[in-house]
């Protein structure tokens, strides 16, 4: 019963299955009386619905002519392929070729946005290289400093000349550093006034370019060159100055021990001439000397603390710490904890400052100071 | 290509024939009922010899072809079969082609069917609905309707049943077609 149902069931949907259009061959089958039952039952199922169909089968039916409508059909199907298929070709190569271009435009663009965006880097980047590039009035400025460092080599030899102790090979030395920073000022002067001549006589030329590039690369290295031995000459002029004056207190020592030597015969003849107050003399003579050593040693110390020599400096500073008391020893402390912040041994300066703030001395202060900043 | 189109929908055909603006998908499909546009001619041809096949063959096509583009199709055949008519009717005026609601309802129930053949629930379904419309059809339609579908009865046996003409029948099982395909959609406003 419910097989039988469903059988049913699924014949009802047969009523609203879709049949295509009878095709050339089916019409005289079916006229025939050729086509199985189910072709014949699937054709009629189509037939009841499809006007075209119908109207068709029965105009065949009422021809007579068959050979006309066969003749007719291939003719019109054979009209639709020749007009239809060459416009298609046409069509398609039309396509073909609108691809091709609509390609090609695209590519163009492609290009056209690509080299205009190169053109703006690069814009970009050497705007970016100018501006950071020197610009060509700094070879004056270069220069220019250059001269003061060279008035000063030309104004140290007249304390210089002043002192007769003076090594010759110091002397020298100077004289061949100072010419150059004079002479190289005019150097790129006169290169500058040919690069802004050449323009307005000769055309731009890349030869032209690459020479005036290449001088001024020299003038940069000579200005370097120049800035360089100046600097040599300065920390030069520097020693020799601190020998100098090592020197001077040196023999300004061996005067005062001779004066003093001098003094002591002429109080042992006045002692033995005549001994009246014989004290005094003697007490007033020592401290001067033993003053003037300990402000030697110091500066000896300070010398090399200028000139950066910490190490040298320190010992120095030791020397006369050990050696002198007072108002120097606590100098001298100073120094050395001065020595080793500048050395970065914040440890020991501090140290040092704490001893110096204990001395209680004129230095207490400045001590206190330093440690507090510190 | 050719080869490939023959093998697809009219549906399809017409939608490349017009979206694509494809020539060769047009030219398969009036292939396809060059032998229809022939056979229902012919009685013209015969009845006015002035007609020349020659001449009233491409310009049908291109009337054909322009309307493809425009017009609304749902069934080839319909719409080839109004134009034919339209053309021999009145040539000079260019009737403009409008899907019958009969039509309409018959694809989409014919649409439905389709779809639901790889679904047993959804196919079910349907036919409980076509039953019951079916059920509510008058007792001679649902017999015709029920010798012709279901018992596999031809239009001759079905004239010789009755003892009415071919077309009469064929015009019976028509109605009684679009009358259930009517009630059948119509369900869902009864419901």
């Amino acid at each position: 019963m419910l097989s039988n149902n469903k059988h049913k069931n699924d014949k009802v949907l047969k009523i609203f299955s879709s049949i295509r259009c009878l095709n050339k061959d089916q019409f005289p089958r079916y006229m025939d009386g050729r086509l199985t039952d189910i072709e014949k039952h699937l054709v009629e199922q189509h037939l009841a619905d499809c006007d075209l169909c119908y109207n068709a089968l029965l105009a065949l039916e009422k021809e007579d002519d068959q050979d006309k409508y066969q003749d007719l059909t291939y003719k019109l199907q054979r009209f639709v392929r020749n007009s239809i298929q060459p416009v298609s070709h046409v069509q398609k190569v039309a396509q073909y070729t609108r691809k091709e271009k609509a390609k090609e435009h695209l590519l163009l663009y492609f290009w056209l946005l690509a080299f205009i965006g190169l053109g703006i880097g690069s814009v970009y980047v050497l705007e970016g290289h100018i501006r950071n590039q020197p610009p060509p009035v700094r070879y004056v400025a270069a220069v220019t400093p250059s001269r003061e460092p060279s008035a000063a080599e030309t104004s140290t030899p007249a304390p210089a000349a002043t002192p007769p102790v003076v090594t010759p090979v110091n002397n020298t030395q100077p004289e061949v550093s100072t010419p150059n920073p004079i002479q190289l000022p005019d150097a790129p002067l006169a290169t500058t006034t040919a690069t802004t001549t050449t323009p307005g006589s000769v055309p731009v030329d890349s030869a032209a370019i690459k020479k005036a590039a290449a001088l001024k690369a020299q003038q940069r290295k000579a200005t370097a060159d120049s800035l360089a031995r100046i600097r040599r000459a300065q920390m030069l002029q520097n020693q020799q100055d601190s020998v100098r004056r090592e020197a001077e207190k040196a023999k300004e020592a061996e005067k005062n021990k001779k004066e003093k030597e001098e003094e002591e015969k002429k109080s042992q003849k006045q002692e033995n001439t005549t001994e009246t107050n014989p004290e005094p003399a003697k007490k007033e003579t020592p401290p001067p000397a033993a003053l003037n050593s300990d402000e030697y040693l110091y500066k000896a110390a300070m010398g090399f603390q200028q000139q950066g020599n910490y190490g040298e400096a320190i010992d120095r500073y030791r020397k006369l710490e050990s050696v002198s008391s007072g108002r120097y020893q606590e100098m001298a402390r100073y120094q050395i904890a001065v020595c080793y912040r500048s050395k970065g041994q914040m440890g020991k300066a501090r140290r040092m400052f704490r001893e110096v703030v204990r001395m209680d001395g004129a230095m207490k202060n400045s001590a206190q100071l330093a440690l507090d900043a510190m | 290509m050719q080869q490939q189109l023959t093998n697809l929908s009219d549906k399809e055909l017409i939608s490349r024939a017009r979206r694509q603006n494809d020539r060769e998908a047009e030219g398969v499909l009036m292939e396809r009922y060059s032998h229809l546009l022939v056979a229902v001619t012919m009685p013209q041809l015969h009845k006015d010899s002035s007609l020349d096949p020659s001449t009233i063959f491409p310009v049908l096509l291109q009337r054909l072809s322009a309307s493809l583009k425009t017009q609304t199709i749902y069934k080839a055949s319909e719409w080839i079969l109004h134009i034919q008519k339209g053309f021999l009717g009145k040539p000079e005026k260019n009737t403009p082609f409008y899907p019958s609601r009969e039509v309409r309802d018959l694809l989409h129930i014919e649409n439905l069917v389709d779809k639901a053949t790889n679904n047993v629930i959804d196919s079910n379904e349907l036919m409980l609905r076509l039953e019951q419309a079916m059920d509510r059809l008058h007792d001679e339609e649902k017999t015709l309707l029920k010798q012709f579908y279901l018992e596999n009865k031809s239009f001759a046996d079905l004239s010789a049943i009755t003892g009415q003409p071919r077309d009469k029948v064929r015009a019976q099982l028509k109605s009684a077609k679009g009358k259930l395909a009517k009630l059948f959609m119509n369900q869902g406003y009864v419901k």
